[in-house]
């Protein structure tokens, strides 16, 4: 189990919000620290995590919670 | 009349249906690949676009050749064009979502999308048959150019069929290099196979697809669209905008000769991602947040109805169906469309950093 330090949750957010808002908050963080998101629009299951690999952070898990609804964990590099 | 079941509303819906499917399973949403390219620098639903107007390409080209279909490429007026393909992109960034995208959205239960719909459908109502239709009309009729027979403007005039099939292939030649078969070396450095087909079920209906893979299911879609489409008396391929026009004047007029092959197309493609949806447990029914975004869709989507109209099509009907034919109409048309949504996008997402 990781620790994680903030959770963003994303539910409800239309397209692009999710990608955005979690682009911007893992800019914010500190190196080391565990970002969760919560998001409920398929298309940014799959390129947050994307996203955040490009931008040199490690995506820890990508898990599906629930009917159209996923919770990513990020750890910043 | 009665509806021809058979040859409008049967093979109409059974198409939506796939096409609707192909879009959930895709994510295939203009506004999204447009976007993403100055946004988050992503360009895999950019890719997916370009394959599928390259596929529908040269499918159309050897159709036309083989006398299949008749090319039938969209007029050129460019203040209609400029116009109306800058508003529809303002209103698709605001409304979250493209025609495809927003009618695909429906079916995922987005309500936010579902009033954004009703909104294109009454733009696009008004615009086409109301008290907007000065202006589209007025649009329309002063800067229209055509060829001396009236026929509509192509890039390489007569020989468009001909470089159809010759862009076709070689640009599809050009995405299997660069795009697809570097992707594929990458995975094989990774020591990864090529192409993993365990799972086959799991990666097909309960995951996002590959985009070049939903590219060429749109594309070869297309031309089967194309013919089906022709048959029931509506020359052209895909489209959505004249589907909710269409079932807008049904219900306000009662004249049941307004249920078209597009009006059967675009309820299949509700239909259709919504199984999609339901079998990858990707259904729920929810609103936006905020109460602002709803507003925001509401208004997006009515200028995408009234720019479609103006514009003579929406994303579908001038980019993946117009692009193919190398209509000059719907190349501008496209091209200010995404002008639209970069200048929007940029304002709204990337102009103010906080």
């Amino acid at each position: 189990m990781v620790d994680k330090t903030d959770t963003l949750d994303c539910r409800g957010e239309v397209c692009p919000y999710p990608d955005v808002k979690s682009k911007r908050k893992a800019k914010k963080m500190n190196s080391g620290e565990v970002l969760e998101i919560l998001i409920d629009y398929p298309l940014s299951a799959e390129r947050i995590p994307e996203t955040m690999k490009s931008m040199g952070n490690e995506v820890l898990s990508t898990e599906k919670v629930g009917a159209s609804e996923w919770k990513i964990l990020v750890k910043i590099k | 009349m009665a509806i021809d079941i058979f040859v409008v509303l049967i093979p109409g819906l059974i198409l939506g249906i796939i096409f609707g499917f192909i879009l959930q399973r895709g994510r295939f949403c203009m506004n999204s690949a447009f976007r993403d390219i100055i946004l988050l620098k992503e360009y895999k639903l950019a890719k997916s676009v370009a394959l599928a107007i390259l596929v529908s390409m040269l499918g159309f080209a050897i159709m036309s050749f083989g006398g299949i279909i008749t090319l039938n490429p969209k007029q050129f007026a460019w203040g209609a064009n400029i116009v109306g393909g800058l508003i529809f992109g303002f209103g698709m960034v605001l409304a979250a979502g493209c025609a495809s995208g927003t009618t695909y959205r429906v079916g995922e239960g987005m309500m936010g999308s579902l009033v954004a719909l009703l909104g294109y459908a009454g733009g696009a109502y008004f615009t086409k048959f109301g008290a907007l239709n000065s202006i589209a009309k007025f649009l329309q009729d002063n800067t229209k150019i055509t060829n001396p027979d009236g026929s509509a403007l192509t890039v390489f005039g007569d020989l468009t069929p001909i470089f159809m099939l010759i862009i076709g292939i070689a640009g599809i030649a050009l995405v299997a290099y660069f795009w697809i078969w570097r992707e594929l070396r990458a995975k094989k450095r990774e020591n990864k196979p090529m192409f993993d087909l365990s799972d086959f079920g799991q990666k097909a209906f309960k995951k996002g697809w590959h985009w070049a893979v939903t590219a060429i299911a749109i594309g070869i879609l297309a031309c089967f669209a194309y013919i089906s489409s022709a048959a029931a008396g509506r020359n052209y391929p895909l489209g959505i905008t004249g589907g909710w026009v269409g079932w807008n004047k049904y219900w306000n007029t009662g004249v049941d000769t307004a249920l078209g092959w597009e009006t059967w197309l675009v309820i299949g493609i509700v239909i259709g991602a919504f199984i999609s949806a339901i079998i990858a447990k990707e259904f729920k029914l929810r609103t936006p947040k905020h109460a602002k975004t709803i507003l925001i869709q509401f208004i997006g989507g009515s200028a995408m109805g009234f720019g479609a109209v103006t514009a003579m099509g929406c994303n579908i009907g001038n980019i993946l169906s117009g692009f193919p034919l190398l209509s000059l109409g719907s190349l501008l048309s496209g091209a200010f469309i995404i002008l639209g949504c970069w200048l929007l996008a940029y304002l709204l997402f990337m102009w103010r950093k906080d």
